[in-house]
Order: C-alpha cells, then sequence, then structure tokens
C-alpha cells in the first residue's frame, strides 16, 4: 500500500521537477533525469528494504538463529536430534529347490551361506550416530540376527569418525574402531541399501558378507575438480578374509584409490581400486568349522558403477550399472578336517567378479539383473577331493529381481536366483523380501 | 609406483597454490541460489550448482563430483530447512570446517525467511514432510532480498579486501530487484478466481506472495507419488470445488497432471520454478517475469 503512494509521490515529483526544468538546457535536463531516476530507483530499494526488515523483525520474534564461531558448541551434522537413532527391520521369505548348497572350491564362513529357508527375520539393525562435539562424529550399528536357534546381537559397526572442524587439512579425515571399512563398492554400505536380497557371491565367499574389522583409516579428497579419494587402512586382521589375530599388533592393511566425475548433466560414474591384505596369525576356520587357514592373504578389488538418469530426475527414472572384480592370492597351509587331508601347504590365487543392472522405470518400480561367478584356485595334489577341489566348475549365480518403493523408508523387493555352486547341483531360489525403516535415516552414499 | 604418488604430490602442490589466488568459491544446491549468488558476487566468485531444472532438489545422489566441488567451496549455499537432508550431510562430511554448520561459509535461505507451513507435530504416515516448513521459499521474490543480504555480509566477512565491492553490487542489486518486484506486484491475482492445483507443495511461497489459492495436491501425501486411486478421488472431489489451472515444477513428471487435465478439462502448465526451467528463464529477473506472466494468462483467460 506505502509503496503504492510512494511511488506516486515519486511520478509527482519527476513530472514537477520536468516542468520545472523545461527552461533549462538539454544538458541540464538530462541531469536532472538521470538523478530523478536514481531517486527513484533507491526509493523504491529502500521501501522494499524497509518492508523486508519488517519482515525480519516479525520472524525473529519466534526464533532465534546465532551463527557464532564459537568452539566447543556441540553441533549436529544434518540432524536436528542428537543423537539420531534408527531401526532397519528387514524379513524373508525364501524358498530353495535344493538341499544343500555348498560352494565348491572356496572356503565359506557362516554369514557366507545362503539364508535359511522360510520365514526369516533377517538383521534387525539398530543405528546410534550424532556429532559427538564439533571435532568428532560418532556411531553404532548393532544387529540382532539368529544363527542356529540362538539370537545373537552383532556389532556391525562402532566407528568414530574427525569431522572438518578436528583441525586437519581440508578433505583429510580419520576414522577409528570397528567400520564397514572402505574396499570396492558394497563393503561401506549396510545390506538394507543393497539392490538385491543377497549379497553378490565375491562378497560372500572373499568377505563373508562385509569387511568390519577393529581398525583406523585415513581418507583424503583432494582438491581437485575431478573427484579423487585416496585413503588407507591398518587393522586388526581379526575378519575374514583373515583369521583370528593371534598377536596384537596390526595384522592387515588397506589402500584404496578412487576417482569420479559427472558426464554432462545427467550421468556419473565413479572407479576404485582397493587392496587388503593381511595374515591369519591364528587360523581361520570356516565351512561349519571344518576347514581351517594359516597364512597370508591378500585381495585387490577393482569396483565400477554408473548412474544415469534419462529425464534429469534420477528420482523418476534411473539406471544404474555397477561391477566388481576381485582376486585373492593365499599363500599358507589349509587343512581340511571332513576329508582328513592335514595341513597342506597352499599358494594360489582364486578370483570372483559380478555385474548388476538395475533400472527405475518408475518413482516406486525398479528391475534389476545380476550375474556372479567365481573362479576357484587350482588345488595342490594334497587338498584333491578336499572342500577346496571344485572340480573344474566355476560357482556362478543369476539373479532378477523387482522391488516396489513406497516411500525411501519403505521397500518390498521379489528376487529369483538361480545358482549354480556345485558341480550338477543347481539351486533354483525365490525370495520376498522387505527392507523398512524408522527413526533417522541416514543420508546414502553414492 | 612411487613415480605415481609423486606426481600425485606435484599435483596436489599445484593445486593449492592455484587455491591461495582464486576467487570465493560458491557451491549451490539449487539453480536460484547459484543466480544469487552471481547477482551479488559478479565477477569475484565462481560458482556451481549442484542440481539443475530437471532434478528433484529432494533426491540427489551425494555423487563424486558434488563430493570434490563441495570439498573446495568457500561458501555452501542452499535452502536448507531440511530439503537437502538426503545428501548435503554426506558432502559436508568431506567440507572444509569453514562450511559447517554454524560457520560462516554454511548459509540456508530458510534461516533468513519467514517460513511456512511449520509442522509442530510430524509422522512419517504424514509423507516426507519436515517439521521446519515448506523449504522452497525462493519463490517469494521479497524473500530473494534477504537472502541476498545475508550473502552479502558473508561474502564481505569471507573475502574482505572485496568489501566494497559486494555491498554496490548488493546495492545495485537491490535497486533493481526492488523496482521490479513493484512491477510483479502491479498484476492483482486477488480479484480474480485463480484456483490451482500443484503436484507437490513447491510453490507455496509464490502463491503466498501473490494471494493465490491451492486447492489441491496432486501428491498424496507430501514426497508421496500421485497414485491411480488417490487420483481418482481427487476427480470426484474437483467436481465438486472447481479448479482452473493444475500447476508442476520442470522435475515433476507430467502423467498425473495431463491425466487430470484431460478428465477436468482445465490447462495443466509447468512454472519454470528456478533458473532455466524454461528457456526463457535464464536469470532471477526473467524466471519471475515468467513466472508471473504464465499465471496471468489463465487468469485473464
Amino acid at each position: 500500500m506505502i509503496k503504492k503512494h510512494l511511488s506516486g509521490y515519486v511520478i509527482l515529483i519527476l513530472l514537477f521537477s520536468s516542468n520545472h526544468a523545461m527552461s533549462a538546457s538539454d544538458k541540464d535536463i538530462n541531469t536532472l533525469r538521470s538523478e530523478i531516476q536514481n531517486m527513484k530507483q533507491l526509493y523504491e530499494g529502500k521501501i522494499a528494504e524497509l518492508e523486508s526488515k519488517l519482515d525480519k523483525v516479525k520472524e525473529n520474534q519466534d526464533k532465534s538463529i546465532a551463527i557464532t564461531n564459537s568452539t566447543g558448541k556441540r553441533k549436529a551434522l544434518g540432524k536436528t536430534f542428537n543423537p539420531s537413532i534408527g531401526l532397519i527391520l528387514n524379513g524373508k521369505y525364501n524358498q530353495f529347490s535344493s538341499g544343500s548348497s555348498e560352494i565348491a572350491g572356496f572356503a565359506v564362513g557362516h554369514e557366507g551361506e545362503r539364508s535359511r529357508e522360510g520365514f526369516t527375520v533377517d538383521h534387525t539393525e539398530f543405528n546410534f550416530s550424532a556429532s559427538i562435539d564439533d571435532k568428532f562424529f560418532g556411531s553404532i550399528t548393532s544387529a540382532i540376527a539368529e544363527h542356529e536357534g540362538k539370537t545373537e546381537t552383532e556389532l556391525e559397526e562402532a566407528f568414530i569418525q574427525t569431522l572438518p572442524g578436528f583441525g586437519l587439512p581440508n578433505g583429510m579425515s580419520i576414522k577409528a574402531g570397528r567400520a564397514f571399512w572402505t574396499l570396492g563398492y558394497l563393503n561401506e554400505h549396510h545390506s538394507h541399501t543393497d539392490d538385491f536380497a543377497d549379497r553378490p557371491l565375491p562378497y560372500r565367499i572373499f568377505l563373508n558378507e562385509g569387511y568390519n574389522d577393529d581398525g583406523v583409516q585415513i581418507s583424503y579428497v583432494l582438491p581437485t575438480d575431478l573427484y579423487v579419494e585416496v585413503g588407507a587402512g591398518g587393522f586388526r586382521g581379526d575378519d575374514f578374509p583373515f583369521g583370528s589375530a593371534a598377536e596384537t599388533g596390526i595384522g592387515a592393511w588397506s589402500a584404496f584409490g578412487r576417482v569420479g566425475g559427472d558426464i554432462s548433466n545427467n550421468q556419473s560414474w565413479r572407479l576404485g581400486a582397493s587392496i587388503v591384505s593381511g595374515e591369519a596369525d591364528g587360523s581361520r576356520t570356516s565351512n561349519e568349522d571344518l576347514l581351517t587357514y594359516t597364512g597370508d592373504t591378500d585381495l585387490y578389488v577393482a569396483d565400477v558403477r554408473y548412474t544415469y538418469a534419462p529425464t534429469g530426475n534420477g528420482r523418476e527414472k534411473e539406471l544404474i550399472l555397477q561391477g566388481e572384480y576381485f582376486s585373492r592370492e593365499e599363500d599358507g597351509i589349509y587343512a581340511d578336517s571332513e576329508a582328513s587331508t592335514g595341513n597342506v601347504i597352499f599358494d594360489n590365487s582364486s578370483s570372483g567378479w559380478y555385474g548388476q543392472a538395475v533400472y527405475k522405470f518408475n518413482p516406486r518400480w525398479r528391475l534389476g539383473a545380476r550375474y556372479s561367478q567365481m573362479n576357484p584356485a587350482n588345488v595342490p595334489s594334497g587338498l584333491v577331493g578336499s572342500m577346496l577341489d571344485a572340480n573344474g566348475h566355476d560357482p556362478k549365480a543369476y539373479s532378477v529381481m523387482v522391488d516396489w518403493t513406497n516411500s525411501e523408508f519403505s521397500r518390498v523387493r521379489f528376487q529369483y536366483n538361480q545358482e549354480e555352486l556345485t558341480e550338477g547341483i543347481d539351486d533354483s531360489q525365490f525370495t520376498i523380501q522387505y527392507v523398512m525403516s524408522f527413526g533417522a535415516h541416514a543420508a546414502h552414499k553414492y | 609406483m612411487r613415480r605415481f604418488f609423486a606426481l600425485i604430490l606435484v599435483g596436489i602442490i599445484l593445486l593449492t597454490s592455484h587455491l591461495a589466488q582464486a576467487e570465493v568459491k560458491i557451491f549451490a544446491c539449487e539453480p536460484e541460489w547459484e543466480a544469487l549468488a552471481k547477482e551479488i558476487g559478479g565477477k569475484n566468485v565462481k560458482t556451481f550448482s549442484a542440481t539443475h531444472a530437471k532434478q528433484d532438489p529432494h533426491h540427489i545422489r551425494a555423487r563424486p563430483s558434488l563430493i570434490s566441488k563441495a570439498r573446495n567451496a568457500n561458501i555452501i549455499f542452499c535452502s536448507g530447512a531440511d530439503l537437502e537432508i538426503g545428501w548435503l550431510p554426506i558432502l559436508l562430511q568431506k567440507a572444509s570446517s569453514s562450511v559447517q554448520p554454524g560457520e560462516i561459509g554454511y548459509l540456508m535461505a530458510a534461516d533468513y525467511v519467514p517460513i511456512l507451513e511449520k509442522l509442530s507435530q510430524v509422522d512419517r504416515s504424514m509423507g516426507d514432510v519436515h517439521p521446519k516448513g515448506n523449504a522452497h521459499v525462493h519463490l517469494n521474490p521479497h524473500n530473494i532480498l534477504l537472502v541476498a543480504k545475508e550473502l552479502t555480509r558473508r561474502l564481505k566477512i569471507i573475502d574482505e579486501p572485496n568489501n566494497n565491492f559486494y555491498q554496490a553490487q548488493l546495492d545495485n542489486f537491490l535497486s533493481r530487484w526492488g523496482t521490479a518486484i513493484s512491477n510483479w506486484e502491479k498484476n492483482d491475482f486477488s480479484a480474480k478466481k485463480l484456483k490451482l492445483v500443484v503436484h507437490h507443495k513447491s510453490f507455496s511461497y509464490l502463491f503466498d506472495w501473490l494471494n493465490i489459492k491451492a486447492v489441491a495436491s496432486l501428491e498424496p501425501k507430501p514426497g508421496i507419488a500421485p497414485t491411480t486411486k488417490y487420483l481418482q478421488s481427487l476427480l470426484i472431489n474437483l467436481k465438486h470445488k472447481p479448479a482452473n489451472l493444475i500447476v508442476r515444477t520442470p522435475y515433476e513428471p507430467s502423467d498425473a497432471s495431463e491425466w487430470l487435465s484431460d478428465k477436468l478439462k482445465i490447462r495443466a502448465i509447468v512454472l519454470p520454478y528456478t533458473i532455466n526451467g524454461d528457456k526463457e528463464s535464464d536469470n532471477l529477473f526473467k524466471l519471475f517475469d515468467r513466472t508471473v506472466s504464465l499465471l496471468q494468462e489463465v487468469n485473464y483467460d
């Protein structure tokens, strides 16, 4: 209202001034005109400014925002509540065509075995996380799972991480405790964010689903325009693919590098390479404690991920391609107590890979296909006929899935697997899975 | 291997020395804030927008390119009010200490404007709602003014030697923006009966400013995609309570609004929503010019 009046005055002044200036020279007229123009703009600017000041005063009455640089203040990392608490409910119904699901040629840990048949409540996860103060972030994830009729609580993650306020160079961060460490693509992700109901074969076999040893890791994002991140870690060497650490000290170490970027507006990619290397001074037991290994293990991983949103809006339609290649070298001693092989010297390498494509064709529906394959090592004569002898068979698995996402907090998935893990045994698997979360829901990594 | 590391080291040194003399780097979460940063910062800032008009700012992947851009930024400039909660926290983890929440380089527009649709009680069954209120604050031009001033204040502190430059840029912008606002406000929407159906509550600030009424939303609940069942019931409701225009943003899918438009025989249009939301809207002034004129077209039909 006020504004309209004022602009009226400005026009009046303008009229008056131009009349008054009639007798003056052209130059004077122009000068006056521009002055008036300036005045007019200034006025309107000031009015708008006043109005907005008024708005601001009103706003500030019920709100106080302090921009401070004070240290020692508790600052939430993108979360209002401290701590943020989240729960993941994860249940499945599985149906398998084959009674057994041995994986030929490999030492397989408990988590790497196929899921239970029938109804099963898979890992129920609890997560607490918060910025501890201005320098540290902490997070705990524990899972309740059932194993052979017993309910077990697993401490999946319990780590602290330096925040940028800690004072390390920009882009550098240290994480310590127990965590799903940076290794390949899937390892640092919780399985509830996976695109399939089960992990691909190389994860089940080489990492017993995921590597979450106790240790410390440093990472650094380079100050480049292209995303480049490098890092390294030192660990206890207590988790698959390593055995129980017999002594104190660092039993395993890792290194990784990643690059990534965008291609035009709607595509992005990331490439990574990692190594984790360690020794099992104590022995690593697997295959229901029938197989033991003592020795060195080097695991090399290459991973690639590509996302494409055809319409620009990835929430509507999106294609995700992802693949990882693993190569493992083992130098130690294997013993198969079932086949009574005794201790056999083993120095050989095996590998495995998977590739998958997931297409979101509608905001709620996605389709996916995955292929995984393993290439077992050639066994020394002492292990012929043991669990490590694949008889020339390469375990492989085909999977297709379709999932329905009601919101970012609930998802239901149907999956069909065709697994050929041992010579002559084909297992058709059908799974219905739900994954739901409530409470705080951490932002997802790329 | 050793040569490779040496090469990386040299690269780091070269880049860091380059950084020291560079402009203020502004990482904007949305194109509207990038445009504002350009208005105020002019030649002294280097801007980057994490999203473009075809992307839904709620749902962005914390993709590698964003991590590196945020890591190098001096100011992270976003809508705030949890709009970017799904991806910004990950970027901040690897960004510098001066752009963390509460610091000078962390600028959330929603902290400086009056917020609409604040909720005292929030339950996930209400959809993807945020207790902090509606975060799409930029479509009220008075909010742009408020945020422009806060941005200037920050720039003057971060890049002190250019203090006067930023003040002059702000004064210039305020006067042009003030004039533009009075022009837009000459359009009177309150007298006419513009009744809109929106896709998501993305235009609440625009409608609040122009006194326009949104009568329904195509999403059954905020953030929940339209379902056939819900659209059917909406159709019945709208027959009793007529609407005369359906609007959506460039990133929202067209199927639901086209379907309803066909059934109700009313127009469905895309409002540009942000910079480059259509080919005319390539700066803040043109974004509002275009938005107001698109609505005016229907208003005086």
